[in-house]
């Protein structure tokens, strides 16, 4: 009897300790950033920040300057700072976001994910900043916050970048050598892709492995000039079906690439950056690639290899309802503010968030080559020759949206298999199916 | 008596801490999963109770089909390629000597390597550019055999599975050697009496002395092979067009990119159904034959 009561007594000290132990850590995990302000700026605040600003490119490297700048001038604030690789980021942040665990501060992409955040209730405006300084907000370009205003007179993050996702990349020497015409019409293309091709050149080198890659860089812009914007955004909001036969000719066009081997063997296993090198290497004479690349390149290719790369716009198409000369793009991601941070913290937040996206971040950012949605002047002595004539091609040209910040999660998915699915021979009819099924059960 | 209870609670006492944290982090979770499974939940905001929906849509979307078929095809693979090639090192590497010991530490290093690696690794081999099996074959004049080895969908599972086999195969090395080394020297010994040699000694005294780890073995393939996604999801990510997903990844790409999360809780239990299934298949099999 009293060997049992023994047994009893040490189960229950064992599992209210285990209890203990989970409980304890979800404490601490809400408590320290939920503290109340009491007092002056001196009182200790604990905050939390996710990025995904992992990598070694300049970019990534300006904003991690500028959260340690923040940490440096704020010695009050305990910062825990995270860098995320690009790759897990999406599914870590809706991992926490399950949990309603947010950090206080983290990167959230304009568009779907920062939509679905929203109407969850996982996030708070950043309002009050314009209204400290509101020079800073006049200085965005027209329509920066065009995707994270969910309600009237609320904005919920500054975009700290502006991605343009579809430049036309081309090696000039490569051009002049095989005499080709830098292709700004659909036949001319054609053309340039069947010279390169008969002297064993690729064409347009393209890492599509990770498969939204075609989505958002080549087929954006492409049916853009097929269907007019104005049917995607309607196709997007259920108003058109993406099986209408313009739709279906936008995916013959990319079809028509693919069946003039436009693209190296293999594109399908190879990842953006490898394509890259193998462009930047003179295998391939065109790379169709957004303002990422810019960054990569500046980071990665010698001076001799970078001078022959110029920038344009993907060649008009004939008879098509949308203009030439357009770039897909959109305000890029931005900082957010978790619901859950409150009191002097949710101020130390917000300083957070302008210290990154106010008009000394955004300088900072630009001079890391990449583009911004922030009017300024650049010093030409500060950015690379590249990114110059890449920034002079945005100047002019009208920004499409793109397709993934429109579509649903699933069908962005379903019309990012699509196309590796046209790749390897698909009919468009099938893929245009796919990708209408799914946006409509996603949006029903 | 007293002493026969004494030891027993003792050793439930100091299993405990074990049950407990399996029960917590394993059995626990499972059963959230189970539950999760019937709900139409986007792991952000409520969740829809929908019954068997889930697996309904799943049995009626080729993809989860495909990727079943994916993955059979690792679970026969890994049959016939790891159990098979592990024995006969094991029988070949059984004596202790220095050398042996090397080519023991080389067939296991894959397994030491992080996944990631051994996908890298092996990514940059199927390169169609710059990959080193294309090179090979170009060197020895096989050009017409270079290809896009993760790329082609008809051979691309097959490519996969290769790097799985090599990187797996360790392990079962290990347990082969140790199953050999533990039959005793009387039965080796009467077997030479008897005039058992070669191949009649490996079929009628080793094999079935060793039975039961080579059912281990199996069922460890088979569980290994469903729930197989490292190596994959570095390799090809599932793709192209998901022509090379399995059940793990199909699982994977439901609730983090798509965000699925409930219709992905009931794949990762159909995961363990057919997990269950087959070593079940698996024991009835080989109770029989042996």
């Amino acid at each position: 009897m009293k060997k049992r009561l023994t047994l009893v007594v040490t189960l229950i000290t064992l599992l209210s300790l285990l209890v203990a132990a989970c409980g304890g850590s979800n404490n601490t995990n809400t408590g320290g950033s939920n503290k109340p302000a009491e007092g002056g700026k001196q009182e200790k605040v604990k905050l939390t920040i996710w990025h995904n600003f992992a990598g070694d490119d300049l970019r990534a490297q300006a904003v991690r300057g500028l959260i340690d700048e923040y940490k440096k001038n704020n010695p009050n604030v305990e910062l825990d700072a995270q860098a995320i690789p690009v790759d897990g980021y999406r599914q870590r942040l809706s991992t926490v976001a399950a949990g309603n665990e947010m950090p206080d501060v983290f990167f959230v992409y304009a568009g779907s994910q920062s939509q679905e955040f929203f109407d969850a209730g996982l996030l708070q405006p950043i309002t009050p900043l314009t209204e400290k300084y509101p020079d800073w907000k006049g200085n965005f370009m027209e329509g920066a916050f065009d995707r994270f205003t969910f309600e009237p007179n609320q904005i919920y993050s500054a975009p700290i970048g502006l991605s343009a996702t579809s430049f036309l990349y081309y090696n000039k020497d490569l051009f002049e050598q095989y005499n080709v015409k830098v292709p700004t019409t659909w036949a001319e293309m054609l053309t340039a892709i069947k010279t390169f091709n008969d002297n064993k050149i690729t064409p347009i080198a393209l890492g599509n492995k990770a498969p939204w890659v075609a989505q958002s860089t080549i087929l954006g812009s492409l049916a853009d000039r097929v269907t007019g914007t104005e049917w995607f955004l309607k196709a997007a909001k259920g108003e058109a079906s993406f099986q209408d036969q313009v739709f279906v000719d936008a995916l013959g066009k990319f079809k028509e690439l693919v069946d003039n081997k436009a693209f190296q063997d293999g594109a399908n296993s190879i990842d953006n950056t490898q394509a890259e090198q193998y462009f930047i290497q003179g295998k391939a004479a065109m790379m169709i690639s957004g303002a990422w690349t810019l960054t990569n390149l500046a980071a990665s290719a010698t001076e001799e290899q970078v001078a022959p790369i110029e920038v344009t716009t993907i060649p008009a198409i004939e008879g098509g309802a949308g203009q030439g000369g357009t770039i897909s793009g959109g305000p890029g991601a931005g900082f957010a503010l978790s619901k859950n941070t409150t009191g002097a913290a949710k101020d130390a937040a917000l300083e957070l968030i302008y210290a990154i996206s106010g008009p000394d971040g955004q300088k900072k950012i630009a001079e890391s080559n990449s583009m911004i949605m922030y009017n300024m002047d650049l010093e030409q002595s500060n950015v690379s020759p590249l990114y110059l004539k890449a920034f002079n091609v945005v100047k002019e040209a009208t920004i499409t949206p793109v397709y993934d910040a429109y579509l649903s999660a699933e069908a962005a998915e379903s019309i990012n298999n699509g196309l590796q699915e046209i790749m390897m021979g698909g009919k468009p009819e099938d893929v245009a199916k796919k990708l209408q099924d799914a946006q409509a059960r996603s949006t029903q | 008596m007293l002493s026969s209870l004494r030891t027993r609670s003792f050793v439930a006492l100091a299993l405990l801490p074990a049950v407990l944290i399996f029960v917590v982090f394993a059995i626990i979770p499972i059963i959230w999963s189970m539950y999760y499974g019937f709900f139409d939940w986007k792991g952000l905001g409520a969740a829809k109770f929908i019954g068997f929906k889930n697996y309904e849509m799943m049995l009626q979307d080729p993809i989860f089909w495909r990727a079943l078929k994916n993955n059979l095809i690792l679970v026969v693979s890994a049959i016939v390629g790891q159990v098979p090639i592990a024995l006969l090192l094991a029988l070949l590497l059984l004596k202790n000597s220095f050398f042996n010991r090397i080519i023991r530490s080389a067939v296991f290093m894959p397994m030491v390597l992080s996944t990631v690696v051994v996908g890298l690794i092996w990514g940059y081999i199927y390169n169609p550019q710059i990959g080193l099996l294309n090179q090979v074959l170009e060197t020895i004049g096989l050009e017409s055999w270079t290809r896009a080895w993760l790329d082609d969908p008809k051979i691309n599972m097959f490519a996969v599975s290769i790097p799985i086999n090599w990187a797996n195969i360790g392990p079962y090395l290990i347990i082969f050697i140790a199953a050999l080394q533990n039959i005793s020297s009387e039965v080796n010994d009467a077997a030479k009496i008897d005039g058992a040699v070669g191949s009649k000694k490996l079929f009628y005294v080793t094999l079935p002395m060793i039975w039961d780890m080579v059912v281990v073995a199996i069922v460890l393939c088979i569980s290994g092979s469903l729930k197989a996604f490292d190596h994959v999801i570095v390799m090809t990510g599932g793709g192209p067009a998901q022509s090379t997903e399995l059940l793990a990844t199909y699982m994977y790409n439901n609730t983090f990119t798509v965000y699925r999360y409930g219709y992905g809780s009931a794949v990762s239990t159909m995961i363990i159904l057919i997990s269950a299934l087959l070593i079940g298949l698996n024991y009835i099999i080989t109770k029989r034959r042996s």
